[in-house]
C-alpha cells in the first residue's frame, strides 16, 4: 500500500531564510506520525505546503501515492497553529459552513453537527454565537470543524499548544479513535515528551532539515543499547568528565547517561565508580529526547 | 478555480450580513427618510401658512386699502387648488397669508409708533408697515416686526407693494396700468422633459435633484460596502481563520466568494430602495398619496433603476476588489488608512465634475470622463439620468470598466494571495509590486 502522505526534497526560502531544505518524509497509512523540531525548524512551513497553502520553490507533495489534486485536500483535515473562528457566527452556522467547505452536502452535515455537539458537551450551545463561548469551547469547536467531514488525513499542527486541559484530554481521545478507525494522523509538536507518548512515526526537524526518521520503535532499538540510568550521590560536572559519557541529563533521581558509541560500559561503570557513589547503573530504552539530542549532535 | 466553494464563501457573507440587525435597520431607514423628504415639505407647506397679523399706517394716503385688498385677494387665488401650481405659485403659497388692519393715521405719530411696537411685542399683531412720504420718495416703506428673517413674507409684501404703488405712479403719469402690467409681465419657463415614452411636465430642480440623489447614494453605497469587503478579510486575518479556509480554496476563490456575497447582500438592499423609489415616484402614486404637485418629484424610471444596479456592480466590483486587496495586504484597520486614502481619492474625484457633467452631460469633457473606469460608475449614471447619452457611449463605458475589472481582479488576486498570510508589517508599495510580479 502506497504512503498516504509523501514529501520528496521539499524547499522553501523566504528570501534569503531558507524555512524548508529539501525535506523528504513518508506518512504511512494508519500511523501518527509526529512531524518533530524546535520552534523556527520549518515544521509550520512545511504543514503549510502540504495543505497547498504555500508553493514549494521545489521538490514534490504526493497525495496517496500521486501528485496532490485540489480535491485530496477534501479529504483532510487541517487544524492550523492559529486558529480563528468567525465570531459573529453561531456554533451550528459555522460548523456547516467548515463542512460545505470540504463538500458535505448540508443534510448530512446537521445529521453530523449535532452528533458531534453532543459528543462534545456543547449540544446547547448550537445556536450562541462564537464569541459567545468560553476559549475551551472555542478550542473544541475548531477541533470538531476540522473532523466533520470524517477525513481520511489528520493533520494539527501544535495542536496541544494552549489547549486548556478538558481540550486537551479531547484531543488526545479523538487521535486514539482516528487512529483506532485506521486513519493516518500527522501532528507537529516541539514538546518531546507528548510525541514519545503518541507517535509511531517521527520525523525530526532542525533548521529546515530532516534530522532524524522512521518508526519510533525502530529507532529506538537501532540507537539504544548505549543510554543508561544512573542512580547514586556525585554531581552532573563530575559525571559529564567522565571518559566515555557523551551526555549527562539530570533526571529527578539520578542521571541519564548516554554512552559514547565506541564506549564499553564495563569499562565506563569503573570510571564512574571513581567520581561517583553508585547505587544504580542499568540499560535503559532511550526516549526520545535522548534520541533528538543525539541525532542533533550527529548532524552538526 | 472552482465553483463550489466560492458559492460556499459568498452564501456564508450573504447569509451573515443580511441576517444582521444593522442591515435591516438601514434598509427600512433609507425608504422611509425618502418618504419623509416627499411628504414632509408639503407638509411644512401647510403649516406656514400661518397667517401673519399686519397693521398698516398709511401716512401718504390712498395706498393703505388698496394693498390691503390686494395682500388678502391673492391669498384667495392660491389656495385653489385647481389652479396649476408652478414654482412661483409655490412660493407664495410657502410666505404667509396676512391679516390685514389698517389703522388711521393718529395725531401724535411718536405715540402711535410706540403702541405699535407694543402691540407686537405683546404678540396683539406679528408686524406693521408704515407708509410715510419721504420713504416713499426713496422707494421705501417701514416694515417692524419682531423677527425680520423671514425673508419669504417680506418678498410678497415688496412685490405687492410694488406693485400697488408703481400701479398709482402709473395712473398719476396718465398711463394705462393694465395694460402695462399686461406688457411687462415677467416670463417664466415651462420646463418639459421629453422622453422616449413621451415628454412629461418636471421642474429643472427635480431632474436636478434625482441625478444629485442617485449619484450619493451609488458613491456612498460602493464606499460601505468596499470597506464591508475590506474589513471582512481584515478580520479573517486578524482572527487567523484564513489559514483553516485557504486549507481548502484557493486564495482567488476565498476573494471571489467574498466579493460575491457582499455583493450580493449590496444588491439586496438595493434592490429594495430602489423598488421603493419607483413605487413612491410612480405617476399614480404621486398623485393620489403625495401633496405637493407631481412636477416637483422627479420620476424614478425601470431604465434608471437597470443602469442604476449595472453601475453599482461595476463599480462595487472595481472597487471592492481594491478594498479586499488592501485588507489582504495590511494588519489592521490603523493600517489599512494610509492605502483606503489613497483609493478615496479616485472615489471622490467625480464630484469635482458633478455640476459640470449634470449641466453639459454631451460635452466632450462628460464623455470622457465618463469613460475613464474609475469614474465611470459614477459619471455614466449622472449622465443617464440627466439625459440618455447615445448608446454606443454607455455600452463602451461599461466595457471599458469591466474590462479593467477583469485586470484587476487578475493583479489584485496576486497581491491578495500573498498578502493574506503575510502577518506584521505594513508593506510598502516596492513590495506590493514585487508581489504582483511574483508568481
Amino acid at each position: 500500500m502506497s504512503d498516504n502522505l509523501e514529501l520528496r526534497e521539499v524547499r522553501k526560502a523566504f528570501g534569503d531564510f531558507v524555512a524548508v531544505d529539501g525535506v523528504s518524509f513518508a506518512v504511512p497509512p494508519g500511523s501518527i506520525f509526529g512531524l518533530l523540531g524546535q520552534n523556527g525548524a520549518g515544521k509550520t512551513t512545511s504543514i503549510r505546503m502540504i495543505m497547498d497553502i504555500l508553493a514549494p520553490d521545489r521538490g514534490e507533495v504526493l497525495f496517496f501515492g500521486r501528485p496532490r489534486r485540489p480535491e485530496d485536500l477534501q479529504r483532510v483535515g487541517y487544524l492550523p497553529e492559529e486558529r480563528g473562528l468567525y465570531r459573529k457566527m453561531t456554533v451550528t452556522d459555522h460548523l456547516m459552513f467548515f463542512a460545505e467547505l470540504h463538500g458535505v452536502k448540508r443534510a448530512p452535515a446537521s445529521r453530523m453537527i449535532a452528533d458531534w455537539l453532543q459528543r462534545v458537551d456543547l449540544a446547547q450551545w448550537g445556536k450562541t454565537k462564537v464569541e459567545a463561548l468560553s476559549k475551551g469551547m472555542q478550542q473544541k469547536i475548531q477541533l470538531v470543524g476540522t473532523i466533520l467531514h470524517d477525513p481520511d488525513i489528520l493533520i494539527l499542527d501544535e495542536p496541544f499548544s494552549g489547549l486548556d486541559p478538558i481540550a486537551q484530554i479531547l484531543f488526545k481521545d479523538l487521535i486514539a479513535d482516528f487512529k483506532a478507525r485506521g486513519k493516518t494522523i500527522l501532528f507537529s509538536t516541539h514538546v518531546l515528551e507528548q510525541a514519545d507518548k503518541l507517535c509511531d512515526h517521527i520525523c525530526l526537524v532542525a533548521h529546515g532539515k530532516v534530522i532524524l526518521a522512521g518508526e519510533l520503535a525502530t529507532l529506538k532499538r537501532e540507537r539504544g543499547g548505549n543510554v543508561y540510568r544512573l542512580g547514586g550521590r556525585g554531581t552532573t560536572e563530575r559525571i559529564a568528565a567522565t571518559p566515555g559519557v557523551a551526555q549527562v541529563l539530570e533526571r529527578q533521581t539520578g542521571w541519564k547517561l548516554v554512552l559514547e558509541s565506541n564506549a564499553e560500559p564495563a569499562t565506563v561503570l569503573r570510571a564512574l565508580v571513581e567520581n561517583v557513589d553508585v547505587t544504580d547503573f542499568r540499560s535503559e530504552e532511550p526516549d526520545l529526547e535522548t534520541l533528538f539530542l543525539q541525532a542533533v549532535r550527529n548532524a552538526n | 478555480m472552482r465553483i463550489d466553494p466560492i458559492l460556499t464563501i459568498a452564501k456564508r457573507e450573504y447569509t451573515t450580513r443580511v441576517k444582521s440587525k444593522g442591515f435591516w435597520i438601514a434598509t427600512v431607514l433609507l425608504p422611509v427618510a425618502m418618504a419623509a423628504l416627499t411628504i414632509l415639505p408639503s407638509l411644512i407647506a401647510m403649516k406656514s401658512r400661518a397667517s401673519q397679523r399686519l397693521a398698516i399706517v398709511d401716512e401718504v394716503g390712498g395706498f393703505g386699502d388698496t394693498l390691503a385688498t390686494k395682500l388678502v385677494e391673492e391669498d384667495k387665488t392660491k389656495s385653489d387648488p385647481s389652479s396649476p401650481l408652478t414654482d412661483k405659485s409655490r412660493r407664495k403659497e410657502e410666505a404667509a397669508q396676512f391679516k390685514v388692519e389698517l389703522v388711521p393715521l393718529a395725531a401724535d405719530r411718536t405715540a402711535q409708533r410706540a403702541e405699535l411696537d407694543r402691540r407686537v411685542l405683546a404678540g396683539d399683531i406679528d408686524a406693521w408697515l408704515w407708509i410715510a412720504p419721504e420713504g416713499l420718495k426713496q422707494n421705501q416703506i417701514e416694515y417692524h416686526a419682531e423677527s425680520v428673517s423671514n425673508f419669504m413674507t417680506q418678498n410678497r409684501l415688496t412685490e405687492v407693494a410694488s406693485q400697488v404703488v408703481g400701479e398709482a405712479r402709473l395712473k398719476l403719469a396718465g398711463i394705462d396700468a393694465e395694460k402695462v402690467t399686461q406688457l411687462t409681465h415677467p416670463l417664466s419657463l415651462e420646463t418639459l422633459r421629453v422622453l422616449a415614452g413621451g415628454s412629461r411636465h418636471e421642474g429643472g430642480m427635480a431632474a436636478f435633484f434625482l441625478a444629485y440623489f442617485l449619484y450619493f447614494l451609488l458613491y456612498m453605497i460602493v464606499m460601505l460596502y468596499g470597506q464591508q469587503v475590506m474589513n471582512g478579510v481584515l478580520e479573517e486575518k486578524s482572527s487567523r481563520i484564513v489559514e483553516v479556509i485557504l486549507a481548502t480554496v484557493q486564495p482567488i476563490e476565498l476573494m471571489l466568494g467574498k466579493l460575491f456575497g457582499i455583493g450580493l447582500a449590496g444588491l439586496t438592499q438595493l434592490g429594495i430602495w430602489l423598488t421603493t423609489m419607483l413605487v413612491l415616484t410612480a405617476p399614480v402614486v404621486v398623485t393620489t398619496i403625495a401633496v405637493i404637485p407631481s412636477d416637483m418629484l422627479p420620476q424614478v424610471t425601470i431604465p434608471v433603476v437597470i443602469h442604476f444596479l449595472i453601475n453599482f456592480l461595476l463599480g462595487y466590483a472595481l472597487f471592492a476588489t481594491l478594498y479586499a486587496t488592501i485588507g489582504a495586504a495590511t494588519n489592521n484597520a490603523q493600517e489599512a488608512q494610509q492605502f483606503v486614502g489613497f483609493l478615496l481619492v479616485f472615489q471622490i474625484a467625480p464630484m469635482f465634475f458633478l455640476f459640470p457633467v449634470i449641466n453639459d452631460p454631451d460635452s466632450t469633457r462628460s464623455v470622457v470622463l465618463s469613460m475613464i473606469p474609475v469614474f465611470s460608475p459614477l459619471l455614466m449614471l449622472l449622465r443617464i439620468v440627466v439625459k440618455t447619452p447615445p448608446y454606443w457611449q454607455i455600452l463602451t463605458s461599461y466595457l471599458l470598466t469591466g474590462t479593467f475589472v477583469f485586470f484587476l481582479v487578475w493583479v489584485c488576486a496576486r497581491i491578495y494571495r500573498i498578502g493574506i498570510l503575510m502577518y506584521g508589517k505594513k508593506p510598502t508599495f516596492q513590495e506590493l509590486w514585487r508581489w504582483i510580479r511574483y508568481t
